[in-house]
């Protein structure tokens, strides 16, 4: 076998001394006989006439050897290549377009594949992931509905469950905790855990140890586990950290442990670098008050059927237990790797088919090409094969020149995806970046996708660049030769045609998509915030607290400090806090009862969203106040309690009347939390984001109900950008040693918030100017080369007195003919596929009239523009030329 | 068709081949004298036909070559066996026996 290989090897690479070596052995060969023949009596020319005829055909014998040594296919091979190169060179429009087109198609489908490869079939990192699941309270009504757990119902679930080796919960919102202590104070975004999460996750520290069961209590819950990142960053990587006490939030914790560095650790926000044990506070051990996640490693040979039917036969129990807090309410479960995709998929499988869409049109570009450009060299092949080249010479020859196109097309398809993707990462929003337990730190390309999409459009290559071979060996070479540039447009035509309205119906496919999207982009824009978001900076700041959900805070001078350091900084209108920032900053909600109604019930309790503010949040914020007052500094602990609503909150609870002066407690119909009076009525925000609907929300002091994280809100009278630094440095002198963090205008939340939104429209906007461009391609070269096709009929035309106006109808109707079929088919694919867009559209429906409308009239300009081009040639040729034209 | 000589029927031509270079190396001159001279004149050996076989024999990797030296000091190319090509010469060989003794039966009986 090797013997072989080296001796093709040897033919290929030492070609010049294979064949002296064979014009030696035939030499040698040819003396000896020669000598023989002299030796029996002929001349000496008669003797090596002799030796040649004996030996019939020196240069066929070689031949033959060449072809005993099997090079003979990769030498013509060789040939193809060259000639092919060549080929390509002298038509540089069509190379470039070609390879451009492929280049565009795979790269994009490539990067896009990528993407969701190493975001959403990336295994989740924990050991035996398939066996984690996330335990969820449900309602009974609806059994596909996920709502966090409190304290109480998840330590009856842990108790009571047969399914599950270990349990675990975490805090579902997390936290900022302040480092300090060691130089600057850091913000980092850490969550508490229950002491079994490391080992219910299979996670082993790098270093130390996690939690201990006796550290959820409260007085040993001082210890903290860090992130590889957060050691590595600020710790220098100090192995001897372990066992030493950090400043988090001002108070001393001992490090016990640090994290693998693979172990990454996410859930509705960011990745978290830092944990602390759960010791469950009394806001925690009210059974409806609901914060914690539940994720249980199933025990070995149960089914998540099984768990889950056991968790919904406690869940049931606990509603009969309780049914206070636990009415209508069970318990399910579903596996952590199923869990939170649902967006993420639609926009990503949205964009995936995009791509698909315009991978197609590249294909069919390319397509056209081929065909076209075999069409014209029809002459060429009657040439070659006038001259003897077979049939099969002749389809090799195209093939190795689709291959060619192919081959740089899919290195140029690399290229663009190494771009791409270089790109996407860059401006991928955080809601596609991260999923619960994943995020996405590097796009990988993915090899075999890249493989796959490039034998795709090499198959489409190999199949019409033999288009032309087959339609010309069908023909007689000689009618070819007579025929030549002069035929008719010939078979080829149809098959252009069909592909040019494919070509524009998957364009108007792709355009009605970016269409919906940008229209639902300029509806989104266009939907009032209900503050003024122009000139406000906000950033976050951890304060001390514990009380986590009532009460008076621990040090009310924080709101008086606001307002004297930072409210007097020259150019600030004014300055305040709230806890949950409008549009994305989270949201808190609080149920209460109504003063002088009856108790309605658990179930039926009123409700609403619930923020803290600082005095003159409103005014800061650009918040009308409809009635009554902004709160005050004289709204402290020992004043009555106050609370400011929303409209909604005001037309739902009190229609018709005026709320100024009603009374509301937070709680059930028994609480004994302290009464609260409405002092004024404000205007309703956007709170959840500008695609929500405002809903209920009502507000309280921040002098009379803490709250550990406040985002610091500034109105300046000009750019904010002068005031980051005088505001920071105001900040550290009223809470030395707190880290400020996230620091934003509120134009840019406003922005950031329609992010997720944002980047699929680009990506679709960018797809449809593709897919636009190609169609463009694609009709102008089908024009252009039908025009070539009938310069003599368009000769003779003209020759017989035909007006320029007649010439370009003529070209024009065939390829608008074809045009207007492709808006038809791509109007009915649109109608059958954006409905499944529906989940990326605010206020537009899928068949939105004026988006269908443009994208059909501009593919249709388009389309006319492209052909016009080509066409108006057409009508300069000058008739007698045409008539002479070969 | 010279007459008295015979072709050589397809296929053998490489079956004489390999047999002649078990005797040792060989150039393709006296390849085709020892064809004639073994099968006293009446197998006559086309050297078109006998250098393609040589490269295609040395291709399979039966024979392999090399320049040497011929008897009057002129290079020329000698040809070897391989051990591949003794394998393969014992098979070709067994063939032919029961292709000829089959054949030699059929004669007999008609």
């Amino acid at each position: 076998m090797w013997h072989r290989i080296r001796v093709r090897l040897s033919a290929l690479f030492r070609k010049r001394e294979v064949e002296q070596d064979l014009d030696e052995e035939l030499r040698y060969h040819l003396e000896k006989e020669t000598e023989r023949n002299v030796a029996g009596g002929m001349s000496r020319e008669q003797a090596r006439r002799a030796a040649l005829r004996g030996f019939g055909g020196v240069e066929q014998i070689k031949e033959e050897c060449r072809e005993a040594r099997g090079t003979r296919f990769i030498e013509e091979l060789g040939q193809d290549v060259r000639y092919g190169l060549r080929t390509s060179l002298r038509q540089p429009g069509f190379t470039l377009i070609a390879v451009v087109t492929l280049s565009l198609g795979i790269g994009a489908n490539t990067t896009i594949f990528s993407v969701i490869n190493s975001l959403l079939l990336k295994p989740i990192p924990f050991p035996d992931a398939d066996r984690l699941v996330l335990v969820w309270e449900t309602q009974v009504n609806d059994p596909q509905s996920r709502n966090i757990v409190s304290a109480p119902n998840f330590l009856d679930w842990q108790r009571q469950n047969d399914v599950f080796t270990s349990m675990a919960v975490f805090d579902s919102a997390g936290k900022g905790y302040n480092l300090s202590g060691d130089g600057e104070p850091q913000r980092v975004s850490g969550v508490r855990v229950s002491a079994s999460f490391f080992d219910v996750l299979g996670v082993e520290p790098r270093l130390g140890r996690s939690f201990l069961p006796e550290e959820e209590t409260f007085g040993k819950h001082r210890v903290v586990v860090l992130g590889d990142g957060l050691w590595r960053s600020r710790y220098n990587a100090d192995p001897a950290l372990v066992g030493k006490t950090i400043k988090v939030d001002g108070e001393d914790f001992t490090v016990i442990g640090v994290t693998p560095p693979e172990f990454e650790f996410q859930f509705w926000s960011g990745p978290r670098q830092l944990w602390v044990p759960i010791f469950y506070t009394k806001g925690d051990q009210d059974r409806g008050s609901h914060s914690f996640i539940a994720v249980a490693r199933l025990k070995p040979n149960v089914t998540t059927e099984q768990a889950r039917a056991r968790m919904n036969t406690i869940g049931l129990g606990l509603a009969q237990e309780y049914p206070k807090d636990n009415v209508g309410r069970s318990a399910t479960v579903e596996l952590i790797g199923e869990f939170g995709l649902e967006t993420q998929r639609s926009t990503l499988f949205t964009l995936l088919s995009v791509a698909g869409f315009v991978l197609l049109i590249a294909c069919v570009n390319v397509a056209n090409l081929l065909t076209a450009s075999g069409a014209m060299r029809q002459r060429e092949f009657a040439i070659r094969s006038a001259l003897g080249a077979s049939r099969a010479r002749a389809i090799r020859q195209l093939l190795t020149e689709s291959s060619l196109l192919a081959v740089a097309g899919g290195l140029g398809g690399i290229l663009v995806a190494i771009w791409t993707s270089s790109l996407l990462l860059k401006v991928l929003p955080d809601n596609l970046r991260a999923v619960p337990f994943r995020s996405l730190n590097e796009i990988t390309i993915d090899f075999k996708v890249l493989a796959f999409t490039w034998v795709i459009t090499c198959l489409t290559g190999v199949l019409f660049g033999l288009a032309p071979a087959l339609l010309f060996s069908r023909r007689n070479a000689n009618e070819s030769l007579q025929e030549g540039s002069r035929g008719t447009t010939g078979g080829g035509a149809k098959l252009r045609q069909a592909l040019v309205v494919i070509e524009v119906a998957l364009a108007l496919i792709v355009l009605t998509g970016a269409g919906l999207m940008v229209q639902s982009m300029m509806r989104l824009l266009n939907v009032a915030p209900g503050l003024d978001p122009k000139n406000v900076l906000t950033m976050n700041i951890s304060l001390p607290q514990e009380n986590l959900y009532y009460g008076p805070p621990a040090h009310p001078q924080f709101a008086r400090n606001l307002q004297e350091q930072v409210g007097s900084i020259p150019g600030v209108v004014s300055a305040s806090a709230v806890s949950h920032l409008p549009i994305g900053g989270g949201q808190a909600g609080r149920g209460f009862v109504i003063e002088g109604r009856p108790d309605p019930g658990s179930d039926n309790q009123p409700g609403g969203g619930y923020s803290v503010v600082c005095p003159n949040y409103f005014r800061t914020m650009g918040i009308k106040l409809v009635s009554g007052r902004e709160f005050t500094e004289q709204d402290t602990a020992n004043a009555p309690g106050v609370i400011i609503i929303n409209e909604a909150m005001s037309r739902q609870y009190w229609p018709g009347e005026d709320p100024i002066g009603k009374r509301i407690k937070i709680g059930y119909f028994d609480s004994n939390a302290p009464w609260l009076t409405v002092v004024g009525v404000a205007q309703d925000v956007k709170q959840g984001g500008l695609d929500r609907q405002s809903r209920r929300e009502f507000f309280r002091p921040y002098t009379q109900a803490a709250w550990p994280v406040m985002t610091i809100v500034v109105r300046t009278t000009t750019s904010t950008a002068a005031f980051i630094n005088p505001v920071k440095q105001a900040l550290a002198r009223i809470e030395p040693g707190s880290a400020v963090s996230g620091i934003r205008t509120m134009e840019e939340v406003l922005r950031s918030s329609l992010g997720a939104r944002r980047f699929p429209m680009l990506l679709l906007l960018a797809f449809s100017f593709v897919a636009l461009t190609l169609a463009a391609v694609g009709i102008s070269g089908v024009v252009s080369f039908s025009v070539s096709q009938r310069t003599r009929e368009i000769g003779i035309r003209m020759a017989l007195g035909a007006h320029k106006r007649d010439v370009l109808r003529l070209v024009l109707n065939r390829s608008l003919g074809a045009a207007l079929t492709g808006v038809g088919l791509g109007l009915a694919g649109s109608f059958a596929l954006t409905r499944f867009l529906t989940s990326l559209l605010f206020e537009v429906k899928p068949m939105d009239p004026i988006v269908v409308g443009t994208a059909a009239l501009l593919l249709t300009g388009v389309a006319l523009i492209a052909s016009y081009l080509p066409a108006r040639r057409a009508t300069k040729v000058d008739p007698m030329v045409a008539l002479r034209y070969e | 068709m010279t007459r008295g000589k015979t072709d050589l029927l397809a296929g053998t031509l490489d079956l004489i081949v390999l047999r002649l270079l078990r005797a040792g190396p060989a150039n393709g001159w006296d390849i085709t004298q020892r064809i004639q001279v073994i099968s006293k004149e009446v197998l006559s050996v086309n050297y078109g036909s006998l250098y393609p076989a040589l490269h295609r024999l040395e291709a399979r990797g039966w024979i392999v070559s090399e320049w040497g030296e011929s008897e009057n000091n002129r290079r020329a190319k000698f040809y070897r066996l391989t051990a591949a090509g003794r394998k393969q010469l014992a098979a070709e060989r067994k063939a032919w026996e029961r292709f000829s003794g089959a054949l030699e039966a059929i004669l007999r009986t008609t």
